[in-house]
């Protein structure tokens, strides 16, 4: 395990948060997580990032750059919280809405998006299917953008889920991935990791009244690999032109690549 | 997880949007499917599974998939007799 793309793959599927597990096993305990804070998600990442993700999702929809007839498949977003926001990009610039499907292993997440989708009278523009990231249940090329956030870390098989994102996206489609970083600033990681350690666990516990959830996702957030590394993997995956900007000093990423 | 008391919302979500429909492939071959309005379920032939539509949504899942029976392909005037005839 020389090989520090490899090594990366290995930590992923091979852990829940701190904890060693086979990675078979993976899939149903990250579930498990998501079902029980699946109503609470949306709330949790503002409280937790103290308002951020919405700055860090505008940067992906600013890079994503939505117009009218773009297709996009956005994974892992079953709450719909990306999908709406590309919807009302388009509805700011004056723009029918794209066709969107949102695929999301967890049907709780998926009830909880297609709930709010039903509230704000947008459920005709967002097709919504349960699957996996590694095993995608979409035809080869069929669609313009590809969006991850905050959801790769949580796949068992992350480099399938790679060459499955490369595999659905057309030639010339794009390839978005938000997740959290590597924080780059050393004054700043005893406040981050105090934060993330006791404050984000003590909101979990407080807010979505699940606090082995928040502890899973915050100890997950350390088990991904530098951007650097990360980026790699995305062009060993056969994707092109893999570039990434991270924000708040570190503490996320945005990558991007393309289809050719 | 379906909610059978909760009826006429099920059935308000129980239709699949006909352009998904189109979109979708069987994750593992990635053949086509076969829309099963009846038994809310799309069927990949060549994986020889069944997908739910739970609540409108279809779950593209493996694991959560019904293996179709060699019962599915033959005459149900055929079958053995434990699988109470509809």
């Amino acid at each position: 395990m020389t090989d520090p793309i490899q090594d990366a793959e290995h930590r992923l599927t091979s852990s829940f948060g701190f904890q060693a597990i086979r990675p078979e096993d993976k899939p149903k305990l990250v579930g498990a997580v998501f079902a029980r804070v699946a109503e609470r998600y949306d709330l949790m990442n503002d409280l937790m990032s103290l308002g951020l993700h919405r700055a860090w999702k505008a940067r992906l929809i600013d890079q994503l750059a939505p117009r009218q007839g773009l297709t996009l498949l956005d994974v892992a977003g079953g709450t719909g919280d990306i999908a709406g926001r590309v919807l009302d990009r388009l509805a700011a610039r004056g723009e029918a809405p794209s066709a969107i499907t949102v695929c999301d292993i967890n049907p709780a997440m998926l009830a909880a998006g297609r709930d709010r989708a039903l509230d704000a009278n947008r459920l005709q523009a967002i097709d919504w299917v349960c699957g996996d990231a590694a095993a995608l249940p979409l035809a080869d090329r069929s669609v313009d953008a590809y969006t991850i956030a905050f959801g790769i870390r949580n796949v068992a098989r992350i480099e399938q889920a790679l060459a499955e994102a490369r595999r659905v996206l057309k030639p010339g489609g794009r390839f978005f991935c938000l997740e959290f970083s590597t924080l780059q600033l050393p004054a700043l990681q005893a406040l981050y990791d105090a934060y993330s350690f006791r404050i984000v666990p003590w909101l979990g516990e407080r807010v979505a009244d699940d606090r082995a959830a928040y502890q899973y996702l915050v100890e997950s957030i350390r088990q991904f690999p530098e951007p650097e590394t990360f980026a790699a993997m995305i062009a060993r995956a056969g994707l092109e032109r893999v570039r990434f900007r991270t924000m708040s000093a570190g503490i996320v990423a945005l990558h991007q690549a393309w289809r050719l | 997880m379906s909610d059978p008391d909760s009826m006429p919302s099920a059935a308000r979500q129980t239709a699949v949007d006909p352009k998904l429909l189109d979109l979708l492939v069987c994750p593992l071959t990635k053949g086509p499917l076969r829309y099963d309005q009846g038994g809310q379920e799309l069927i990949s032939e060549q994986a020889g599974l069944a997908y739910p539509i739970r609540d409108g949504i279809p779950i593209m899942l493996a694991d959560e998939a019904r293996a179709l029976a060699e019962d599915d392909a033959i005459p149900a005037s055929v079958r053995a007799g434990d699988d109470p005839a509809p």
